[in-house]
């Protein structure tokens, strides 16, 4: 190891803040490898799945029923991409504390890192499939503009929604067994009502409020904006899911912490 | 400033499944229908400083709350009164290896349960060699773990909590695993630790270990702490609790206490409960108001129960039976029952029961008597088994009861006297 490295131990704060990183990073590898070890396709199951949905959704509603979206099969990778990240997130977020005991009965150990741990842990899959999905988009005549700069934004907005969720999800879940399968079952039918293999646009007015309401909705369109349209994002509604996420997130890490204390206890 | 400092520590327990809903169908079912929880003070009233670098062994009965005060100095629980002030970095050696990933090879879990416990990959990276040596494991370091003996794991993960650096160090009951090469081992490591002048906090089992590596010993004994001082004297009083040599002391700050003419009032065995609200003397009185222990069957007793409120007790209860030796209820009657509200208890006083007419079968009974918190949550004094009360009672025949009664043959009679008659009392 380096002497630079090292030396961060010696300032206190760029310690604890290379610490929380170190301790992420190993508990996403430690993750992944447990998921994938002695799997020989190994995080390419992770890929197949939206890969097999495209597969599916491209044929019905590119050739059967047909939707009419330009750039289809893009169209659809960016939302089953998205998507895929944000309910496999909530799917694992019960377990967060329920599913590390260990870690939450050992002194010292920062029990506010599980939920980011599964938040992030399973956006390893969304990050690897981007250049797939830049590759479709150029392999269907479309370009890359400037507005792929606004992708690290509408990310983590995402990335801050799905933390909000995941951290009372998580909290919920050691008192209330029953929060895995309500929680399967919200993600089911979000996966329906949101427009991941159609276009909010295309849809009647009377259920346009819906959409518009729908952070995941917004979310959507806004990595189509800016992958697919090359423009900018509607700033106002993405901001509007920021605020949320915020608030969320906040409220999330306040329930959080309000039960912390009797997880060691409950688990 | 000392590094850990322990003020009328306490935490309290609920018994698991009581009224805690853990699905939410429960929780709607007992929204309305909250049935009082039973709860119990796992710790109390726990006080301490320790100065820096002293070994500390924590010692008691299973049960004794040793490891709830080692994770309330964690910090992995929080406590229900009172605090525990931790200055310093906690480095633990708890249920060593439960953290290891099978999956994953030795490497990477020397890295990850490396950054668990608190150090960054960088420092792991630079003391990995050390590790590795300290472990012995340098044969099988690239082979998942899920083929190492439950003794390698043991080592791997003892050298990784060995090389924290921490200024406060907790350690249950590693000690007790692993083979003599590898104890002895860890038995040099603790020896370093202490001359790094890290505070170390012991809990064991073992005498000979406590003894060998403490400065000052607690013992705890059902959520009290019996002694805090050098380990010497200490470790003699928990040798002696253990082979059950003392009479059971009980709670430090309640005496125990002999009844005249009954038995004796010990914490734990006879008397129960917080003690906010105690009962100071209970008086069993006969019809003409004249104290006794013994009575004739079908007369009537009084009974006098002297409290004293430490603090306010809201609307309390206060339930008096009769008991058999054995515990069953003859007669249970309390003050929600009898309509009688209590709202409001402090200071000293007394309440009264009259009872009518007691008819018991002639033995020995004992008058129990109960002081309750307004939901019946906790109790607050019980006393039990300990006053007496000899029932005479002549006729009187199996069971129970003894009512007064009457035999007489009906029907076709030769004579119209009754051939039997029994009237008692």
């Amino acid at each position: 190891m380096s002497e630079a490295l090292l030396g961060l131990k010696v300032i206190q704060p760029g310690r604890r803040a290379q610490h929380a990183w170190d301790l992420l990073v190993e508990l996403v590898r430690r993750d992944l490898k447990i998921k994938y070890k002695r799997s020989i396709l190994g995080i390419g199951w992770s890929l197949l799945n939206p890969f097999l949905q495209l597969l599916i959704f491209t044929f019905v509603f590119g050739h059967i029923l047909r939707l009419n979206i330009p750039h289809y099969p893009a169209f659809v990778f960016a939302g089953l991409i998205a998507w895929t990240w944000f309910s496999s997130a909530l799917f694992s977020a019960p377990l967060a504390i329920a599913g590390n005991p260990e870690l939450v009965r050992r002194p010292g150990f920062p029990v506010a890192a599980l939920p980011v741990l599964t938040v992030a842990s399973n956006a390893i899959p969304f990050v690897l499939a981007l250049p797939v999905l830049f590759l479709f988009i150029l392999a269907d005549g479309g370009r890359l503009g400037l507005s792929v700069l606004a992708l690290p934004l509408v990310v983590v907005v995402q990335f801050i929604l799905t933390l909000g969720l995941a951290c009372i999800v998580a909290s919920s879940h050691v008192r209330f067994r029953d929060t895995q399968h309500l929680v399967g079952l919200a993600v089911m039918l979000g996966f329906y009502v949101t427009p991941v293999f159609y276009s909010a646009r295309s849809m009647p007015e009377k259920y346009r409020l819906a959409f518009d309401l729908n952070p995941m909705a917004i979310l959507l369109n806004a990595y189509r904006d800016v992958l697919i349209d090359n423009r900018w994002p509607s700033w106002a509604p993405l901001a509007a899911v920021l605020v949320a996420g915020l608030t969320l997130l906040a409220v999330g890490y306040a329930v959080f912490e309000r039960t912390r204390a009797s997880f060691a206890e409950e688990l | 400033m000392d590094p850990v400092v322990v003020q009328n520590l306490g935490k309290r327990f609920r018994r698991r499944g009581v009224d805690r809903p853990s699905s939410f169908k429960e929780a709607v079912l007992t929204l309305k229908l909250r049935i009082p929880a039973e709860e119990f003070w796992g710790l109390r009233d726990i006080s301490f400083s320790v100065p820096a670098g002293r070994t500390i062994g924590i010692v008691g009965k299973n049960g004794a709350g040793k490891s709830t005060l080692l994770r309330l100095i964690g910090g992995v629980i929080t406590p229900d009164e009172g605090d525990v002030a931790v200055h310093g970095r906690i480095g633990a050696l708890l249920d060593l290896g439960a953290g290891l990933s099978d999956d994953l090879t030795g490497r990477e879990n020397i890295f990850l349960s490396g950054v668990i416990a608190g150090m960054t990959r960088a420092e792991v990276g630079a003391r990995f060699d050390s590790i590795v040596a300290f472990a012995e494991l340098e044969d099988v370091l690239d082979d998942p773990i899920r083929i190492y003996s439950s003794g390698m794991r043991l080592r791997l993960a003892f050298a990784v909590a060995a090389h924290i650096d921490p200024d406060i160090l907790l350690i249950d009951e590693v000690l007790a695993v692993g083979d003599a090469a590898f104890h002895r081992k860890c038995l040099e490591q603790i020896r370093r630790f202490k001359a790094s002048g890290c505070t170390i906090f012991l809990v064991s089992h073992e005498a000979t270990q406590v003894r060998a590596l403490c400065d000052q010993v607690i013992l705890l004994r059902q959520g009290r702490m019996l002694s805090f001082g050098p380990t010497h004297g200490v470790m003699d009083q928990y040798e002696a609790l253990v082979e059950g040599r003392t009479q059971s002391p009980g709670r430090q700050d309640v005496p125990d206490r002999k009844i005249a003419g009954g038995g004796k009032l010990t914490m734990g065995v006879t008397r129960f409960g917080t003690q906010q609200v105690q009962i100071e003397a209970v008086r069993v009185l006969n019809h003409e108001n004249a104290p006794t222990n013994c009575i004739v069957s079908g007369d009537g007793i009084i009974v006098e129960v002297d409290y004293h409120a430490k603090q306010p007790a809201l609307s309390p209860n206060v339930s008096i039976g009769v008991h058999l030796p054995d515990g069953i209820a003859c007669l249970d009657t309390n003050t929600q029952i009898g309509g009688l509200e209590l709202a409001n208890l402090s200071g000293r006083g007394t309440l009264r029961l009259t009872i009518g007419r007691l008819d018991l079968c002639g033995g020995d009974y004992f008058v129990n008597v109960g002081l309750y918190e307004r939901d019946w949550d906790h109790t607050y004094d019980c006393h039990e088994l300990v006053y007496p009360l000899r029932v005479i009672g002549a006729n009187s025949g199996r069971g129970i009861m003894n009512p007064p009664n009457r035999w007489e043959r009906v029907g076709p009679a030769e004579s119209a006297e009754p051939l039997l008659t029994a009237f008692s009392p």
